[in-house]
């Protein structure tokens, strides 16, 4: 049986304090997105963020402990068994962890369209290889989802960061053009972001 | 509390019975869009999952929110204390008890590959429990409430229509009916001519052009 308790879910810590447990990616699912998230050292259980881009609905279930959900501006504090239905993607949400044993199930798609995977699953999936200075394995990952979101911005950019700092600036220079040409946002980042201090000054640049 | 967000306590909702089990209607007390959700709740030995396969496409994953379920998918047997996950494909035979008072199972469906799009048996089974109860208006009110979700499903027209008959409504009840045969008319006919919750209608003349 294709079974799993929270416990043994990958245990991915994010440089914003929380710990990201896939299940999507754990399991397979196509269908719609899931995730589950623990506390991380700074007690964050659920990142404060907006759907603005994605548009996604979420629901974030807790499944144990306690959390203080903060959403759109409004604080309030679950317990096991309850759950807070964010239906605006303006909305800022987050949640921090009141027990140490918290743990949330998110759930999340864009109304009326098919479930797609999204970019930032790779980029964190990413994460722990790049942190360990694995960056060949960090980039196979983002390749992994280049091939299921072909042409993607986010991927691209991604992808061209771990290039450049892995020394293959051909490679970088021609993803990061990629992704500068189909969203200016990334030719706007590419600017200041450290990872292409080493492709910089090369006349292929996007400026 | 804001139009934006909603907090629901699975304990304290509604609920409905649904094939022998106890349903805790999410999807439609949220009016959540992107997925199934619902929550299925029993005491020891009690049914959570009516044993069932899904159709071609469709995936679900389980979480056992509190207590512990006993799970059985295919032939094959699996405790699940809180804090489990379980996913399973289409075509798989599966089913869940109670091994713990208070247990609550939550579930996530959808289809690979297509857009959400609800059915509506989730309502229509809190509709039919407070049709059970003779709670008719709460009933009418939470086919209504489907309708309004899926104004396009000539299926939640065609319920609405139903439960105006059942409820003495003729005229709310052809609304209704004749909206589900514009959207649907080869789906709604066979209900038009089977479905003994109209036989209040059929003496009516406005009913001859449901039939044709």
């Amino acid at each position: 049986m294709n079974l799993v308790h929270i416990d043994e879910l990958d245990k991915i810590e994010m440089p914003e304090g929380f710990t990201w447990r896939p299940v999507r990616r754990r399991f397979g699912i196509r269908a719609f997105g899931t995730n589950a998230y623990t506390p991380g050292s700074s007690g964050q259980v659920v990142e404060e963020h907006t759907e603005g881009q994605l548009e996604h609905e979420e629901i974030y279930l807790v499944l144990r402990g306690r959390v203080r959900f903060t959403i759109g501006g409004d604080e309030h504090e679950l317990g096991q068994g309850q759950l807070v239905f964010v239906r605006d993607p303006s909305l800022k949400r987050g949640g921090v962890a009141l027990t140490d044993d918290a743990a949330v199930l998110a759930i999340g798609g864009k109304p009326g369209q098919a479930h797609e995977i999204s970019a930032w699953e790779y980029v964190f999936a990413a994460m722990p290889y790049i942190d360990a200075g694995d960056l060949d394995e960090a980039e196979r990952v983002m390749q992994e989802g280049l091939e299921e979101k072909p042409g993607d911005p986010a991927m691209l950019y991604n992808l061209a960061c771990l290039e450049a700092r892995a020394g293959k600036p051909d490679a970088a220079l021609d993803h990061l053009t990629a992704a500068a040409d189909a969203h200016e946002r990334f030719r706007t980042a590419a600017q200041t972001d450290e990872d292409f201090a080493s492709i910089r000054d090369d006349p292929r640049f996007p400026s | 509390m804001s139009d934006g967000y909603e907090i629901l306590t699975l304990d304290e909702a509604e609920t409905g019975r649904h094939r022998g089990s106890t349903l805790i209607p999410v999807r439609h007390l949220l009016g959540f869009r992107p997925a199934g959700v619902n929550a299925w709740k029993a005491d020891t030995g009690g049914q959570l999952i009516p044993p069932h396969e899904e159709d071609g496409g469709n995936e679900e994953l389980y979480a056992v929110v509190r207590g512990r379920a006993t799970f059985t998918v295919g032939d094959e047997e699996a405790d699940a204390p809180a804090g489990t996950l379980v996913f399973l494909p289409a075509e798989v035979f599966r089913t869940a008890v109670a091994a713990e008072d208070g247990t609550i199972v939550f579930v996530v469906g959808g289809t690979v590959g297509a857009a959400f799009h609800s059915s509506g048996w989730d309502s229509l089974a809190l509709a039919e429990t407070y049709r059970q109860a003779g709670r008719l208006d709460e009933g009418r009110r939470a086919v209504e409430q489907l309708v309004a979700q899926y104004p396009g499903y000539w299926g939640a027209a065609y319920n609405a229509g139903r439960w105006e008959a059942l409820a003495g409504n003729p005229d709310g009840a052809f609304e209704y009916l004749r909206r589900a045969k514009e959207l649907n008319p080869v789906e709604a006919g066979p209900f038009f001519r089977e479905d003994g919750d109209l036989d209040p209608l059929r003496d009516d003349p406005r009913f001859d052009e449901l039939l044709t």
